[in-house]
């Protein structure tokens, strides 16, 4: 019990000690980076003393390091500050951008479970027959397309020859949760796809493997239908064992979705994230960066503690990250 | 004397009543002419807006959206010609040293409150401490029968386009950024980062004739390919800066488009501080060395005014058309100016572009490929805009750079940059006579003899090739058949005052 | 099902995938049917014909040509990038798995850093120190991989750590840098190599993604990512545009996804 305690705390000190790091590296950049606030505001027909009174106004006047050491203050008790350039609370400007990031992430991760279960179940019972020569070939071309290239190809398909999607017609949820939905069912789809490829994969890897163990073996001998063995034993084990690449695959998704929603011109964090950087808005910039590495963390953690459970050899050695 | 606690519950009632009355105004009526008011528009916008307090925006695509909000005692139409807007008149004295205007009766802010002289005096004074480009004003005095009286610190008679700036109620400057109270034919209703600006009718404009429509929602797109899809898509009526390639691909049928000089001045600028660019001779073998309807054709499929000089033909009057084809395109002359300079065999440069300007990045990449006929070895370099302002523009550490040239539409804005101690003469250009024409300029009274400097200070420029002038490019809109009205301007300005539907919805 | 005969298959296919790619780069080194940056007001915008096999861009250049010329910078950033990331990630990763303790701590929590940091950030710092050439986008690219491979190298490491052999090869006191390049590292081989055929498909979107920020291969030239981010303007008009880089990146990654299988599947009958 006292060793759990004692771990999780060595967790909570890593990850504080990640976050300060990734905060360390965004300053360290902007330290180095050319380019100012007030310029970019103003543009270039504003004359020298325009652009320091705004700097002024805005505190950009003080040296960096001081602001950091400031912001750093102000964020271990939990205020991220307000956006220099747009003038709002940075959790405020994260959070209206959330539902677009966070909904495509978990669309796609529903779109890969959905689609690349049934089809690791179909093809694994069967290896080597047509069915899933075709659907395994099928997966390594759509994972050699790059996720932008099949985004402008299928909107190209959507909007030109069905014109059922328009790009850029998204809706808030809060306006409307079906039409928020639909919206960003396309580019969840594009995110998806590849990683549908990858999980596609492994699973049906696993399963096959799954498939040739003695307990199915077993099974079978006793008399279960495969049907009741598939959903009984073989997804369910290798779901356990693939934990590890579907934590992978979130993180990528995560990652897909700040590419995918610039293609398809959503208001996430990817864009807020571009901003951040082109109007060299260090607060909200910070706070961007803070956001998506302590997502990152989460994610390697909860992979690590789940395989730490399943995998003793893992569990025995030195399970941390 | 206005109170501002009462101000704010005031425009928080008005807020409620416009909103109120825009949701439940679903009826389009019909104006005298058979116009149709009411109705919705959408603009697309690819520029995240920043700055809304009217003395201190400074940003084109800020600016291009708070016209409709604020109004200045004199406003441009889309022919360019000044008309009286919050003032009815002006009387210029002889001497040129004092300007007195009528101000209008029974306009009111946003905010209820009445227009009155103080607004005019309290934001004139204001603007001038805050805008560089207004401190002539020495003072502004209230004379009692409504008339406010402007007194230059050096006479000039070219001035009264400076008084398109904005009138805010008095003592509202600390908080204009917010409250965004004008007197235009719009209200600026809410702002929404990332997303975008929407502004509702004006239901008491002083022209009871405008505007139309109910509602005009100016919609940020993450760049021009993605709100191109959304105008397709009919979620975006309005998209202004579009290219002739993406206007081609639109259904006539369904949409409207625009063409207009712009009043902007596209040009490889050179750094005349830097070898080898410090060679006059070096800087016309590159003017001749270019082919500029190639690259009009090859970058806006012909939707571009091809120039000589700093000055756009735009301009009218102060524009000389006899620069035009000083520099056409000739390879022989150019190689002799470079041999004469000591480059016969050409030199090795660097442009570099602001990588989100996908015109300036294409247009270098055309400039590097027929500046190798002449044997000169042009290196792109794409920096991002932040950078370009810093280093290029402020900095000044660059050999080289493709960018346009904006300014308002008066010729002694375009040109006053070139003066050799100005902070924004980024190329380094500096002519003793030039200095001299722009000191004069404004102490000039007589119209034509302003002209006449004007025409004088181009042929210097254009004799001392300052930069590589490429072209002023068209100004393209596309607009929803839905609507009709809308105008474009030869300056950064979406009017949407008169922009209505075709018909009734 | 023979799996050997299942496997050369592989091989077979993604030699073939790959060698269409080389040729086009040996080809576009010693020669293009038109100038690879020369451009033309008269020719934009040409489908695909006789003369222009795969149609002219925007700027009326010959995409085929653009193709042949193309294929060096695609070839050398996936390759510099991923060498630089293996290489980086390889110590680490070895380091890390072998020593456990304080230093695997640090390596971690920096490697998590660099993770979690979006890269297109290291890659504006690395263009503004140095100037946004291929070269320093190369280095920038190695950084944000090498943790990926740190992280396989690590784990793969700690698995291999409980064998016999390295048990005995720890009691004989044999130099750790022996055990962990002689003894460890060609065992990882085949948990590697699908890392890094990966990482080159990856390194090569990544590089795309970037010449929409203006960082990475500098125009003229072009890599086939950045011909992509830049036909996506005309992606309704001109779809060749699209088709023939996506076809070239198909064939490289796919191709080199099929050798990695190849690598995979001998390298398990190998060892059985």
């Amino acid at each position: 019990m006292g060793s759990t305690v004692r771990s999780a705390l060595i967790k909570i000190c890593e990850f504080l000690l990640t976050a300060l790091l990734v905060s360390f590296f965004t300053f360290v950049v902007f330290s180095i980076i050319p380019g100012d606030t007030a310029r970019v505001m103003l543009g270039p027909n504003a004359s020298e003393e325009q652009v320091q009174a705004l700097r002024e106004e805005l505190g950009l006047d003080a040296p960096l390091a001081t602001r950091y050491i400031s912001w750093l203050g102000d964020a271990a008790k939990g205020d991220f500050g307000k956006s220099i350039s747009f003038g709002q609370p940075v959790g405020e400007l994260i959070a209206s951008r959330l539902p677009v990031t966070l909904g495509m992430s978990l669309i796609a991760l529903i779109f890969v479970l959905v689609i690349s279960f049934p089809m690791a179940a179909f093809c694994s019972r069967n290896p080597g027959d047509l069915t899933d020569k075709t659907l395994s070939t099928a997966g390594h071309i759509l994972f050699a397309i790059p996720p932008f290239a099949l985004s402008m190809m299928l909107i190209l398909l959507f909007s030109k020859c069905f014109h059922i999607f328009a790009a850029g017609r998204y809706t808030a949820p809060s306006a409307n949760f079906g039409a928020y939905l639909v919206s960003l069912l396309l580019p969840s789809f594009c995110i998806a796809l590849p990683k549908i490829a990858m999980t596609f994969k492994f699973l049906r890897a696993s399963m096959i493997e799954y498939s040739r163990g003695d307990f199915v073996r077993t099974a079978k001998s006793h008399g279960l239908s495969d049907l009741r063995i598939m959903l009984r034993h073989i997804i369910p084990n290798s779901a356990v064992s693939s934990v590890t690449v579907i934590s992978l695959v979130l993180s990528d998704i995560l990652g897909g979705s700040l590419i995918v929603e610039q293609v398809f011109n959503l208001p996430g964090l990817g864009r807020l994230l571009l901003s951040a950087i082109s109007r060299r808005d260090f607060p909200l910039l910070s706070g961007i960066v803070f956001y998506l590495a302590m997502i990152t963390v989460l994610l390697y953690f909860l992979s690590d503690v789940i395989s730490a459970m399943i995998d003793p050899r893992i569990r025995d050695g030195r399970a941390s990250t | 004397m206005h109170n501002s606690s009462w101000k704010k519950i005031l425009a928080g009632a008005l807020t409620l009543a416009l909103s109120f009355s825009a949701a439940s105004c679903t009826q389009n009526n019909q104006g005298e002419g058979g116009e149709v008011y009411g109705g919705e528009a959408v603009v697309g916008i690819t520029q995240e807006p920043m700055i809304f307090d009217p003395h201190t925006v400074e940003a084109a695509g800020d600016k291009e959206i708070l016209f409709n909000v604020y109004e200045g005692l004199y406003k441009y139409d889309s022919t360019g010609t000044l008309n009286p807007c919050l003032a009815t008149d002006v009387v210029i004295s002889d001497d040129a040293s004092q300007y007195t205007f009528t101000i209008r009766e029974g306009v009111t802010f946003h905010d209820g409150s009445e227009l009155d002289a103080g607004d005019v005096v309290y934001s004139l004074n204001r603007a001038a401490e805050l805008m560089p480009e207004l401190s002539f004003i020495e003072n502004v005095t209230d004379n009692g029968d409504n008339t406010v009286t402007v007194t230059l610190a050096t006479p000039n008679s070219e001035m009264l386009s400076y008084f398109t700036t904005a009138i805010i109620p008095e003592d509202s400057g600390d908080t204009i950024g917010e409250t965004r109270i004008g007197t235009g034919p719009f209200v600026f209703t809410s702002y929404e980062a990332g997303i975008g600006i929407v502004l509702t009718r004006n239901e008491n404009y002083w022209n009871p004739e405008l505007p139309y429509l109910d509602q005009v929602t100016f919609k940020i797109c993450a760049d021009m390919d993605s709100g191109f899809l959304e105008l397709q898509s009919g979620a975006i009526d309005i998209f202004p800066y579009l290219t002739t390639d993406k206007t081609a691909q639109l259904d006539p049928s369904q949409f409207d488009v625009l063409e207009l000089g712009s009043n902007m001045v596209q040009g490889l600028f050179l750094n005349n501080a830097v070898a080898p660019f410090d060679d006059v001779r070096v800087r016309q073998a590159m003017n001749y060395a270019i082919d500029r309807d190639e690259i009009v054709s090859l970058i806006m499929d012909g939707a571009g005014l091809p120039l000589t000089t700093a000055m756009s033909p735009v301009m009218g009057e102060a524009y000389d058309t006899s620069l035009d084809g000083t520099y056409n395109q000739d390879i022989e002359q150019a190689q002799a100016l470079l041999a004469e300079a000591g480059y016969a065999d050409g030199f090795d440069m660097t442009i570099t572009v602001p990588s989100n300007y996908l015109v300036h990045v294409n247009t270098a990449v055309a400039l590097a490929d027929q500046l190798s006929a002449v044997g000169i070895n042009a290196t792109i370099e794409q920096v991002d805009w932040a950078t370009w302002l810093d280093r290029v523009y402020a900095g000044r550490d660059y050999e080289s750079t493709v960018i346009c040239l904006t300014s308002d539409y008066a010729p002694y804005d375009v040109i006053n940059r070139y003066i050799s101690t100005g902070d924004n003469n980024f190329i380094n250009y500096s002519n003793p006579n030039v200095d001299e024409i722009i000191t004069n300029l404004p102490l000039t009274l007589d119209e034509g003899e302003r002209i006449s400097m004007y025409r004088e200070l181009l042929g210097y420029m254009t004799e001392d090739a300052a930069s590589v002038y490429i072209q002023d490019p068209y100004s393209i809109c596309a607009v929803n058949n839905r609507l009709t009205g809308y105008e474009l301007y030869p300056m950064y300005v979406q009017d949407m005052s008169t922009v209505r539907l075709a018909t009734a919805e | 099902m023979n799996p050997s005969a299942n496997s050369k298959k592989y091989l077979i296919i993604g030699t073939a995938l790959i060698a269409i790619v080389i040729a086009f780069f040996l080809i576009g080194l010693v020669w293009t049917p038109y100038g690879i940056n020369s451009t033309d007001s008269a020719s934009k915008f040409m489908a695909p014909c006789a003369e222009h096999i795969f149609g002219t861009d925007n700027l009326g250049r010959d995409v085929f040509s653009r193709c042949l010329a193309a294929a060096r910078y695609t070839l050398l950033v996936s390759f510099a990038g991923v060498a630089v990331a293996l290489a980086l990630g390889t110590i680490t990763g070895l380091l890390a798995g072998y020593f456990g303790g304080l230093l695997d701590k640090v390596i971690m929590v920096l490697s998590n850093s660099v993770m979690c940091f979006p890269g297109i950030l290291l890659a504006l710092v690395a263009v503004a120190v140095f100037g946004p050439s291929l070269y320093n986008v190369i280095w920038a690219l190695g950084l944000v991989f090498a943790p990926t491979f740190a992280r396989v190298y690590r784990s793969s490491t700690i698995e291999l750590l409980g064998r016999d052999y390295i048990l005995s090869a720890k009691v004989m006191k044999v130099n750790p840098i022996r055990i962990m390049f002689v003894h460890i590292l060609p065992n990882l081989m085949s948990q590697i190599l699908p890392a890094v055929i990966i990482g080159l498909a990856n390194m090569t979107l990544f590089e795309s993604g970037m010449s929409y920020l203006g960082l990475g291969v500098q125009p003229p030239a072009a890599s086939y990512g950045k011909m992509l981010a830049d036909a996506q303007s005309y992606m309704v008009t001109a779809p060749w545009l699209i088709i023939f880089p996506t076809l070239m990146l198909v064939c490289y990654i796919l191709g080199l996804y099929f050798i990695s299988e190849w690598v995979r599947t001998s390298m398990r009958g190998g060892s059985k």
